[in-house]
């Protein structure tokens, strides 16, 4: 039985390796091992103009964290400390509505939950510092907010809609780790089901008109909980018509 | 839809922006690049060794450059300057037979061409400055070796490469023994520079590093047969 066969949207960013400074196309691994742990198997599809047919090759697609949306794709101006990355902007926006569109299966992370409310028509905050008055939800880079001894910085609990796929997913309430200064304001034509109760950031979007498309602003693939890929992979899995993940109609 | 062409990827500590030393998947984008221009769509194929089914999806393949394979595959122990990866050692020898076995179209290039070479039975040297007693495929660290390769006539890659011989060699293992494939370029000091397998659809190995020029002769040809 071939395991789903899922996207994973990359950079193509200047890294530095050893004594080698290069452009690369790239991923972190925690996405890739996340995965390949719930019994998906992942290719990274880099940045690219040309079109969006590499989807007809995929069962299901993650939409990666990074650098900011531009803003002028939800029609405002750009904030001083918004970063954009305009390779993926170009290449995930158009991938995100084609995959969409056929009803692909979606995991959004953290930018890529970003990108599926601005496809749908939604908008950002941009700097969440000036909205909420701290930056609890910017992690140090490096860190792991949810280790036993790592102090409350970065990370926070979410609560859950009850009625919604999220619900089902993760239950009442959860608690995340946290590496964002932008968060979703408006979700489009999405559904926010899960918020941040400290002070009400959007954590989960969820469009149940779809097979899966769910988006959270955490970064499960630093975790030990894959929920949210385990549901991926799962449906990606049906979509494909792999028998051994068909779950029984109680 | 354009032809699917997966490229097998480093993984390594790298550091970006303000992050450190995070195991990451990577390939120079030189290799997509290079893709692109020829008229294919590159995904990067991550190290896993469960099972080869992604090759059900791709049109061509693309073993990339990298470490050093581990001298076991070919019956033989490390050397002192070795340096291996064992992840990526046992995933791209798993890709490399399944696809020569499904007769998919590959491009091996460096350490890609040596996993094609210990995947038909070859054998690498693991040092060359030790059996060439120069440095000249390597030069320097980030220095390409240039030299002027020579080809077989009425190979495959002779006729690729028409009159423009000009490679850039970056590595210090080469290939010994070529296997079952053909050896049908070397550089003047002998040394094997391309391998490729005339009963197969398109099955090419290049010692240099063709990304770096993203030359269209070799892609093109890749994507050409994965089409």
């Amino acid at each position: 039985m071939r395991r789903p066969l899922i996207g994973l949207t990359a950079y193509a960013q200047q890294v530095q390796y050893g004594n080698n400074d290069l452009m690369a196309g790239m991923l972190p691994m925690t996405y890739v091992r996340a995965v390949h742990a719930t019994g998906g198997r992942a290719v990274l599809i880099t940045p690219d103009d040309p079109g969006t047919d590499v989807l007809e090759s995929l069962d299901g697609i993650m939409f990666a964290g990074g650098d900011d949306v531009d803003p002028a794709h939800w029609g405002a101006e750009r904030h001083p400390a918004t970063e954009v990355d305009a390779a993926r902007d170009a290449s995930e926006l158009q991938l995100m509505r084609a995959a969409l569109e056929m009803d692909l299966p979606v995991l959004g992370v953290c930018r890529g939950m970003q990108v599926m409310a601005v496809v749908a028509g939604g908008s950002l905050h941009q700097h969440l510092p000036d909205l909420v008055g701290h930056a609890n939800h910017q992690a140090k880079s490096g860190t792991d907010p949810l280790a036993a001894d790592a102090a409350s910085y970065g990370r926070h609990d979410v609560v859950i809609e009850p009625g919604s796929a999220a619900h089902d997913l993760l239950g009442s309430r959860l608690t995340v780790n946290s590496f964002h200064h932008q968060s979703v304001d408006d979700p489009g034509s999405f559904t926010a089901t899960g918020w941040c109760p400290d002070d009400r950031v959007v954590e989960i979007i969820e469009d149940p008109g779809h097979s899966y498309a769910l988006g959270v602003q955490w970064h499960p693939e630093r975790t030990t909980d894959l929920r949210v890929f385990a549901a991926l992979v799962e449906a990606a899995a049906r979509r494909a018509g792999i028998g051994s993940y068909e779950r029984i109609a109680a | 839809m354009r032809p699917l062409i997966g490229i097998t990827t480093y993984v390594e500590p790298a550091s970006w922006l303000v992050w450190q030393d995070l195991p990451t998947a990577f390939i120079p984008q030189a290799y997509v690049e290079a893709v692109t221009q020829a008229g294919g769509r590159a995904v990067l194929l991550p190290p896993d060794d469960l099972d080869a089914d992604v090759l059900r999806v791709l049109d061509g393949l693309i073993l990339s450059g990298g470490a050093d394979l581990d001298p076991g595959l070919y019956g033989e122990a490390p050397g002192p300057l070795t340096v291996s990866r064992p992840e990526r050692d046992s995933a791209e020898m798993l890709l490399a037979r399944s696809a020569l076995e499904a007769d998919l179209p590959v491009l091996g290039v460096c350490r890609g061409m040596q996993v094609l070479a210990v995947a038909a039975g070859g054998t690498l040297h693991q040092h060359l400055p030790d059996v060439l007693g120069h440095e000249k495929h390597r030069p320097a660290p980030g220095v390409y070796g240039e030299h002027e390769a020579r080809f077989t006539p009425g190979s495959r890659i002779a006729g690729l490469m028409g009159d423009d011989l000009r490679i850039h060699c970056y590595h210090h293992q080469g290939v010994a023994e070529a296997g079952t494939l053909t050896v049908t370029g070397r550089t003047e000091d002998g040394l094997i520079e391309a391998v490729e397998n005339a009963a197969h659809r398109f099955v090419l190995g290049v010692q240099w590093h063709p990304e770096v020029v993203r030359d269209r002769r070799l892609f093109g040809a890749l994507v050409q047969a994965a089409s």
